[in-house]
């Protein structure tokens, strides 16, 4: 019997064939965030990897997509269906969002990019095609090689091909913003809110769901601070600190320059570059076993390490 | 010899085994048993399987004994099996080989809650619904629900990525984990995760939950919670036939609805349930949808009436909504007793738990029936309908002959036809040792091959609970040979 | 070794845990051989496999306080309270079990003159110190005790061993509330001296047999018997099994819980100002997991009391168990502790528990704790004895 996982897709066979089974490669996406992780090795050769959305099945609210294709025109798809994924929209390709496994600020509405891929199907070190997860919703069928690839950078197979889970887009979105608000208790109060972005004086927040609900919200937001209806801020930019929600609240203003908090996540984008914390040497450990065994001979992405921020 | 001690078999002190000496000493005596009556017990879970052999077992009460466990084991090349609740229904804590049992049972304190963190520090012996009670005063709980939730462990769950009714919403264990304090085989402690929003590193917080003890023990968990939802609404939907309930479900999620739980239940356990506990089923109907939409209490309407819309134009024969909170309990308690209902029918079941693609379902459950009509076994279906969860229950009596072999047949074949409509081979239960034999039925050998050097880097030595997951030839020690026993472990 | 348990019985479980929390002796120890599951399997294995008696599986059939609590837990509906009392009646034929100082022990108990005396000797040895701590009585044990008179002949009360020589006021206020409700009591006194469950638990069926046909003989057929102590209550409507005979069945109809008879006839029991109690109810095992007639409790305090209060450990075990807290002192103190703790999560003025053995071990734990039926007596206006 044949496993029913066995890849029959000539797009896939073709890039098995392109990465090879020997000499330093990497996969380039939109080139968005690819100074993760460290300079590449000089002379590793780059290619791209295929692109196209293979099969979207709205129903299902799963969609199985190359990994070269781009979030935008993913999400353009998904859109006349009235659903998207949780992967950020920052001008890169999917294969690019999952390999370097960040969130997007809308992440309380949408969800957690490792959460959000059901199953991968990357070309090996040794150049062959390898499929992790599934492609249904629910699945505990053997390790979880989805969420591994997840933000791994490349370092363990090139990713070719993903299925995500698609969300359904609320009815309502709609933003407000309040110099007077503390963001803290916007975060308490709301049941289920969106986004919350705090700057050092400007709470910015997103409340969405079924029209009802979000009045509820707008008027519980009333009873916290003068908010005004307001466009969707832009991109949040500059470098990009991990930290608890709690730590939120005690944030050393000198230390991150000009930030914008993501209240109730702990991301903070930030005009200066968050202290680098080295993994602890046990877990050290481990990914350097991780990497020694999926990539042998070292071959993908060198230069690039995970976990080195 | 007395004939009180011919009854109780004329004991004799156990032979003094140097794995039991040095484990006592680091733990109590007490808390490191080796009878027979322990060891029978330890050996089995709440599957199907025999056959397990338990080695000592220790009753861990602190991350630094876990440690002193793993190391004590390592030296005398034993494997560990961490065991919670044992309700695991794919055979995950069966210890092979007799090795060390871990029971996490006495490491089950709910240590810190943590509401600005929006996490609670549990250890991994706390039983899942004991969490959420403690957590429902402050207004939150923990969203994972299996149906086994008052007596399951969190530990448990973390390792089999439990699901449950009202998973369907919020996910699995999965994305509820923020990080997990984790003893490998050879007794190093790993911080896996962390509260911070994004850690470093591979997502081996990740990785680790759903590796049924594979990679290591879990002694400490850093849940997340979840705001307790004012709004809920309840609704039964009643059809003709199975296909218009399936038809249903999948109209109510293209229509950009994720309900809270959608839960089908076929003719024959709708019948069964309704004889047992009266909440009022219609026992005419093909099947029945559970279907609950939660949230602010101002929107709640809205997709449930969207829900009876659907279910209306996909022929529902009736739609109602429970109007309080004790028609609500009432519309649950058919589900949840399910089980009891039939024991009411005959002594034993095998639940069998595989994914399709919800399209498919309709189809799958006809092939289902007539693959228990070809091996003449009742069966009976309940499903997690909404994430095209399949829990195909076979219902017999395993003292009557041969039935075992027809019970083994008819769930093959079902796993067989599941795989063919494009689903996996478990949806909550996990693989354990129950479908290990299946697993190159999905995966392709380099597939399972992948599979196995995560494991590795985790365990290179494979101590930890192994024999499971990986079927032969992919998986660090072959079962054969853990079914054979070191020398000296009779005691 | 044959334990002579039926094999559907023993079959019925499916070895799914859902038992295990709600067994008290699980809770406290995490221990399978301490849980129900557990304990069914070692069965099996004696049972069907041939395995050795070893202590190991004795103290898992020993450690079991018998409160039942798992029986409604289990979806396969497992009679686990009768597996334990088949088990260790031929444990108990076999000598095994229930050494001869506990048998005797048990010999007062069907007579009530000599159980009095025996009683009024410990009261007296209590009030002097004498008895040891071990043995868990904490309430004061009354010295003289006024005798019970018959009002009427519509209904029995039930006076029975322990709590008759122990806890007598509890049955006046019981007996007067029945009155209060307008029906003449007659107490049964030497007429149905000891129910037997005491006897049954410790695996002397046989005992509990001859008591119970002694009663039935004694007791006249048709009036209804109505019985204060959950343990008593759910003995003698376990007659029916017990002897398997139709008069036994047609017995074990005609009792009733004394709050299971009221909550049938709170019509006639008077209006009266509540009492400026929060009570927590502790529901005893043999009333909730048993009788299953907990709600009757609440039933018949709710018009008498401010307010009441559920505790929060869904009705486990407080580690009673008739004599369990005398032979397995360690275990009950440990299960008595979780209740304490449950019960002071719930911040109650007083504790009220249908159980004498309830009342006394939680007593022992220094929590104020009295029969529902004293409570609806002061509430009544006629308590001559405040809680
Ligand atoms: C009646 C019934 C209904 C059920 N319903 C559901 C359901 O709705 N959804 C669902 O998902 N499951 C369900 N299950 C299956 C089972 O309850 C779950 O798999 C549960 O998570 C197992 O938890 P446990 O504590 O019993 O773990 P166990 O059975 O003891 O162990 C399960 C696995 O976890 C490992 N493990 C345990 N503790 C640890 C630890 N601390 N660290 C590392 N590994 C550990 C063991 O080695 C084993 O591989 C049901 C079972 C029953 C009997
Ligand atoms: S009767 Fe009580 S103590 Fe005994 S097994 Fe059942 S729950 Fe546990
Ligand atoms: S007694 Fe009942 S609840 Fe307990 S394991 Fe057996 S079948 Fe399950």
């Amino acid at each position: 019997m044949t496993a029913t996982l066995l890849s029959t897709d000539p797009v896939l066979a073709a890039f098995a064939e392109e990465v090879g089974e020997s000499g330093p490669i990497a996969i380039v996406g939109g080139r968005t965030r690819w100074e993760n992780g460290g300079a590449l090795v000089d002379g590793t050769r780059t290619i791209a990897a295929p692109s196209g959305i293979v099969e979207y099945i709205a129903e299902e609210m799963i969609v199985k997509v190359r990994a070269g294709t781009s979030v935008a025109e993913l999400h353009a798809s998904l859109a006349e269906r009235g659903q998207v994924t949780a992967l950020p929209e920052r001008g890169g390709t999917v294969g690019g969002a999952v390999a370097v496994g960040q969130n997007g600020v809308l992440r309380p509405m949408r969800g957690e990019t490792r959460s959000a891929v059901l199953q991968v199907r990357y070309v090996s070190a040794e150049g062959k095609i390898v499929t992790g997860g599934g492609p249904t919703v629910k699945n505990v069928s053997g390790f979880d090689i989805p969420r591994l690839m997840t933000g791994s950078l490349g370092t363990l197979g090139c990713i070719a091909e993903v299925i995500l889970r698609t969300n359904p887009m609320p009815a309502q979105t709609r933003w407000f913003a309040s110099n007077d608000a503390d963001p803290f208790a916007v975060h308490r109060s709301l049941l289920a809110p969106g986004p919350i972005l705090f700057d050092g004086s400007t709470t910015t927040v997103m409340v969405f769901g079924h029209a009802p609900a979000v009045t509820e919200d707008v008027m519980m937001l009333r009873t916290l601070g003068t908010f005004t209806e307001c466009e969707p801020p832009p991109d949040a930019t500059g470098h990009r600190w991990s930290l608890s929600p709690r730590d939120l609240q005690t944030l050393d203003v000198a230390a991150v320059g000009a930030f914008v908090a993501e209240i109730g996540v702990g991301i903070v984008h930030a005009s200066n570059p968050q202290p680098p914390t080295p993994l602890a040497p046990d877990v050290r450990v481990i990914h350097d076993r991780m990497k020694a065994e999926f990539d042998p001979p070292g071959r993908l992405n060198p230069g690039r390490v995970v976990g080195l921020r | 010899m007395s004939i009180l001690d011919r009854l109780r078999g004329g004991r004799t002190a156990h032979d003094v085994d140097p794995l039991l000496v040095e484990l006592q000493a680091a733990l109590t005596p007490e808390r490191v048993k080796m009878d027979s009556a322990q060891r029978s017990l330890l050996g089995k879970d709440a599957s199907m399987f025999e056959g397990g052999v338990s080695g000592p077992i220790c009753y861990p009460t602190s991350t630094d004994e876990v440690v002193a466990i793993a190391k004590i084991a390592e030296r005398h090349g034993r494997a560990i099996v961490p065991r919670g609740a044992g309700t695991g229904l794919a055979g995950g804590a069966i210890p092979l080989g007799a090795p060390v049992v871990v029971a996490m049972t006495k490491m089950n304190a709910i240590l810190e809650i943590d509401e600005e963190n929006g996490i609670a520090w549990v250890e991994p012996g706390v039983i899942n619904l004991d969490l959420t009670r403690h957590l429902t005063p402050r207004g939150f709980h923990y969203a994972p629900d299996p149906s086994s939730q008052q007596v399951c462990t969190i530990g448990g769950n973390v390792a089999n990525n439990s699901g449950g009714p009202h998973c369907l919403a919020y996910g699995v264990t999965n994305p509820h984990i923020a990080a997990l304090e984790v003893v490998t085989a050879t007794g190093e402690v790993l911080l896996l995760g962390g509260l911070d929003a994004e850690p470093d590193g591979y997502d081996l917080r990740g990785v680790f939950v759903g590796s049924e003890g594979t990679l290591g023990i879990t002694t400490k968990i850093a849940v997340r919670l979840t705001k307790n939802r004012p709004g809920v609404r309840t609704l039964l939907l009643s059809f003709a036939t199975i296909r218009d309930a399936a038809n249903t479900v999948s109209a109510v999620i293209a229509a950009g609805i994720v309900p809270a739980a959608m839960e089908v239940m076929d003719q024959k356990i709708t019948r069964a349930v309704e004889h047992y506990v009266h909440a009022g089923y219609p026992i005419d109907a093909g099947a029945v949808l559970l279907a609950e939409v939660d949230g602010a209490e101002a929107g709640v309407d809205i997709d449930a009436d969207r829900i009876r819309e659907l279910g209306i134009a996909n022929n529902a024969t009736e739609v109602r909504l429970a109007a309080d909170e004790t028609e609500r309990a009432l519309l649950w308690k058919g589900r949840k007793t399910a089980f009891g209902a039939i024991a009411q029918i005959a002594p034993d079941y095998y639940l069998h738990d595989t994914v399709v693609p919800r399209s498919k379902l309709a189809d799958v459950l006809d092939q289902i029936y007539e693959i228990a009509d070809r091996h003449d076994v009742l069966v009976m279906n309940v499903l997690h309908a909404g994430d095209g969860n399949l829990h195909p229950l076979l219902i017999f009596d395993g003292r009557e002959d041969g039935v075992m072999e027809r019970i083994q047949a008819a769930g093959e074949e079902i796993i067989t036809a599941s795989l063919a409509a494009g689903g996996v081979l478990s949806g909550e239960h996990g693989i354990g040792v129950e479908k290990q034999p299946f697993m190159d039925q999905l995966f392709t050998s380099d597939d399972l091959d992948h599979q196995n050097r995560l494991r590795r880097a985790f365990d290179p030595t494979c101590r930890a609970n192994p024999g499971k997951v990986l079927p032969m030839g992919h998986s660090c020690a072959d079962i054969q040979q853990l079914r054979s026993v070191p020398t000296g472990v009779w005691g | 070794m044959d334990l002579h348990l039926d094999a559907d019985d023993l079959n019925a479980c499916v070895q799914c845990g859902l038992c295990l929390p709600h067994c008290p002796t699980f809770r406290v120890t995490g221990d399978e051989a301490m849980s129900p599951r557990g304990r069914i399997h070692l069965m099996r294995e004696v049972q069907d496999h041939d395995a050795p008696l070893t202590d190991e599986v004795m103290e898992s059939f020993e450690t079991c306080v018998q409160c039942r609590g798992c029986e409604p837990a289990c979806p396969s509906g497992v009679p686990y309270g009768h597996l334990m009392e088949q088990t260790r009646e031929t444990l108990a034929d076999a000598g095994a079990l229930t050494p001869l100082w506990q048998r005797l022990a048990f010999k007062p108990l069907a007579s009530p003159t000599l159980l009095q005396t025996g009683s009024s000797a410990l009261a007296i040895a209590q009030r002097l110190h004498l008895v040891p701590k071990r043995l868990g009585i904490s309430t004061e044990l009354p010295i003289r005790r006024r005798p019970l008179e018959a009002s009427g002949t519509d209904v029995y009360f039930f006076t029975g061993c322990v709590m008759d020589a122990w806890q007598r006021d509890v049955h006046r206020s019981g007996i007067r509330v029945v009155e209060a409700a307008g029906f003449g009591v007659t107490p049964t006194n030497e007429l149905a001296p000891c129910c037997g469950a005491l006897q049954a638990h410790a695996g002397l069926a046989e005992d509990t047999r001859s008591l119970a046909k002694k009663m039935m003989a004694n007791l006249e057929p048709g009036r209804p018997i109505l019985v204060d102590s959950a343990g008593c209550g759910a003995a003698m409507k376990d007659y029916g099994h017990l002897l398997g005979t139709p008069e036994a069945l047609a017995f074990s109809e005609r009792v009733f819980d004394i709050q299971e008879w009221l909550a049938g006839h709170m019509d006639r029991l008077p209006v009266a100002e509540p009492l400026d109690l929060r009570v927590a109810i502790q529901d005893p095992c043999h009333l909730r997991h048993v009788q299953r007639v907990h709600d009757a409790t609440r039933t018949v305090l709710r018009p008498y009391v401010r307010e009441l209060v559920e505790l929060d450990d869904e009705g486990l075990c407080c580690g009673a168990g008739g004599a369990y807290s005398v032979l397995q002192p360690d275990l009950a103190g440990q299960i008595r502790d979780r209740k304490v703790a449950s019960i002071e999560r719930s911040t109650p003025d007083i504790v009220a528990s249908a159980n004498p053995g309830c009342s006394m071990h939680l007593a022992g734990a220094g929590v104020p704790t009295v029969h529902p039926m004293e409570l609806v007596d002061r509430a009544l206006g006629r308590a001559d004895t405040a809680p």
